[in-house]
């Protein structure tokens, strides 16, 4: 009895972790793919695998970057499946339309058109500092590379944000 | 000392880096402060950027063996239990013994119980400090502050705050890495309180100690705090 009590408090807990987790997740899966329909299928897959291997998760302080692993695996499952070849930036902007569009103001949508645009080895580690909150060293370890090498990669991503946002650069660092 | 485009080039990989030599540096440096102040309203602008909409109502597995959904058609299959994982996961939120958000709250205010005993006001310089890395500035309205501290929290350094209220001295933690989908009430550890979502900027958590105070009134604290909050990396 007190055993299926527990279990309930545990899968309750867990259930609560998920739906906290959640849109940041999926925020993060639309950013990754840059396509909502795959980011929700991505995110879906995601959660029943975290559900089936929730006792691997030893403390929940961690679950972010351990939903984020999985999630990147996912993610390049279905990459892998649906063999992509080549990407139409502006395809991809006016598939997503609505949702970018959906900004309230129109820099935020500007700013998103320039976000799809920017190479995938610079935009996930700012999705990953920006909106997950990861620390280099966390984006090193998740993304394995150096954080020397992170660092670099963000230092270049706002570079090019910025200039695709026609903001002022005149103060900003040659390299 | 730092140079220039080393603090540029520093602040662009990482413009919540609080090495203190960058802030040194941008105290000395006019050219790099107007840089700064330019960073940072972009910075806040990325930011509201990648919140795109994402409902949380969406399904979560109830049990380990949920059917695994073969293509987004499955979703409508599953809107039946879609409903009643939302209904069930809601009133598990609420009524349950306390997110792990609101655990983790709760157990920092056991590290730093002298916070609630202090009642004099800090220094507005104090304040600026320590809120100063979270890009926001706290208007009177909230009431006066007679603690202050920038604290670790989940890997963060988040602002940990004590306002006297009409009822007391109230917590207030800004948690701009957390998001919470919605409102989350919890009593816990001899704490009440709320986590409130804040649009943008994670979420505001706010408690008393015991449980005298009515939870509304606790919320309505949350919401004159967060009324009270003007975000200056926009």
């Amino acid at each position: 009895m007190n055993d299926q009590v527990g279990g309930n408090q545990k899968r309750a807990r867990f259930q609560a972790l998920c739906q906290s987790l959640r849109p940041d997740l999926l925020r993060f899966a639309f950013w990754l793919s840059r396509d909502r329909a795959l980011a929700e299928d991505v995110v879906q897959e995601t959660m029943l695998r975290a559900w089936k291997a929730q006792d691997t998760l030893a403390d929940e302080a961690a679950a972010k970057p351990w939903f984020l692993t999985i999630i990147r695996r996912e993610y390049a499952r279905t990459f892998e499946r649906k063999r992509f070849v080549t990407v139409d930036v502006d395809e991809l902007v006016a598939r997503e339309e609505p949702m970018l569009a959906a900004a309230e103001e129109e820099e935020l949508a500007e700013m998103r058109a320039a976000l799809f645009k920017l190479p995938d080895e610079y935009r996930e580690p700012l999705v990953l500092q920006v909106l997950m909150g990861l620390s280099t060293a966390e984006i090193a370890r998740e993304l394995d590379l150096s954080a020397a090498a992170v660092l670099t990669r963000l230092f270049r991503a706002r570079k090019q944000l910025r200039v695709l946002c026609g903001e002022d650069t005149r103060l900003d660092p040659e390299k | 000392m730092m140079d220039c485009n080393a603090y540029r080039r520093s602040m662009m990989a990482d413009p919540r880096d609080a090495d203190p030599r960058l802030s040194e540096h941008r105290e000395s440096c006019h050219d790099c402060n107007l840089f700064t102040e330019g960073l940072l309203r972009f910075e806040s602008r990325l930011d509201r950027a990648l919140h795109v909409a994402a409902p949380a109502d969406n399904v979560l597995p109830l049990r380990a063996k949920a059917a695994r959904l073969p293509n987004r058609r499955g979703w409508l299959a599953m809107a039946a239990s879609v409903l009643m994982a939302v209904v069930v996961a809601g009133v598990l939120w609420v009524a349950g013994p306390g997110s792990s958000l609101a655990a983790d709250v709760v157990t920092h205010m056991g590290g730093e119980p002298d916070a609630w005993h202090t009642h004099a006001p800090v220094l507005d310089s104090e304040l600026e400090a320590v809120l100063r890395n979270t890009h926001l500035r706290l208007t009177a309205g909230a009431g006066p502050v007679s603690y202050a501290a920038s604290c670790e929290f989940r890997g963060h350094h988040v602002p940990h705050l004590v306002i006297q209220t009409e009822s007391g001295p109230v917590t207030v933690m800004v948690l701009v890495h957390e998001n919470v989908p919605k409102p989350v009430r919890f009593e816990e550890g001899g704490y009440r309180g709320v986590i409130v979502p804040v649009a943008g900027h994670g979420s505001l958590a706010v408690l008393t100690r015991g449980s005298s105070t009515d939870i509304k009134v606790v919320e309505a604290i949350a919401a004159r705090v967060e009324a009270s909050i003007t975000w200056t990396g926009a």
